[in-house]
């Protein structure tokens, strides 16, 4: 196959692969016994990228065979030194999700929440990725009108 | 010889597993447990390609039409893939009880 082709193809698979991924869902109790809900949704994301990855990119599209097998054992070096279980692409802060509960509770003014979803997911293009954190909720509104 | 190989290869195919259990939760269980309620939501994909995750907020929205003036509580949530030739169905399955107040 020619490599023009060949490149063409890897971007084209490299664009569309795995855009996106569910990775965690937990779905809490619902009270609809004590008014009307009003739906609410608090997302967190973070750039996720893997230099493993992106360094057997380079590996392949790379014109000398030297540069290329040099990218080859950086990208082996890469993935052995991150090697272990994980979930979504490394990032590069580790309290991103930490302002969820902040959030939710500033999302309702009767401060009276159920039904409380928690997705983890990630959406993927190429070695980079958004890594999402993102709550769906309700407000018991008890009558009276939530503005969110 | 290529006989052979088309049934070892069906044989293989029909030892392997095919679902993978992504994630379990469960919360508070109540102690009136007599309104079992269950739903499920899938996704199809072709190689592990999406490109949303909504049909989780459908089984949230097929929940809540069991139980539409009650407490749902004891939510068991299951996440799971399942792969055929090609194809995987990505799936969140459900069972909660239903307690009107």
């Amino acid at each position: 196959m020619p490599i023009k082709l060949k490149s063409i193809l890897g971007l084209s698979f490299l664009l569309i692969g795995g855009c996106s991924q569910l990775h965690h869902v937990h779905i809490g109790d619902i009270d609809q016994s004590q008014g009307t809900l009003t739906p609410f949704t608090i997302q967190v994301n973070e750039l996720g990228f893997d230099l493993a990855k992106t360094a057997e990119i380079g590996a392949e599209v790379a014109k000398s065979s030297s540069t290329s097998e040099d990218l080859e054992l950086v990208a082996f070096i890469l993935a052995i030194s991150n090697f272990g279980p994980k979930t979504g692409n490394p990032v590069y802060n580790d309290a991103y999700a930490d302002k969820v509960l902040a959030e939710v509770i500033k999302v309702c003014p009767s401060k009276k929440l159920t039904g409380l979803t928690s997705v983890r997911e990630a959406t993927n293009v190429g070695p980079a990725s958004g890594e999402v954190v993102r709550i769906n909720g309700y407000c018991i509104n008890n009558n009276q009108t939530n503005n969110i | 010889m290529l006989k052979n190989t088309l049934l070892f290869s069906l044989l293989a195919l029909s030892l392997t597993g095919c679902v993978g259990l992504n994630t379990v939760s469960m919360t508070q269980v109540p102690a009136q447990r007599d309104n079992v309620i269950t739903t499920s939501s899938a996704s199809w994909n072709f190689i592990g390609i999406n490109f949303s995750n909504a049909f989780v907020d459908e089984a949230v929205d097929k929940l809540k039409g069991q139980c539409p003036t009650g407490k749902i509580e004891g939510v068991y949530t299951k996440h799971q893939t399942t792969g055929y030739v090609l194809m995987f169905k990505r799936e969140v399955i459900v069972s909660a009880y239903c307690n009107e107040v």
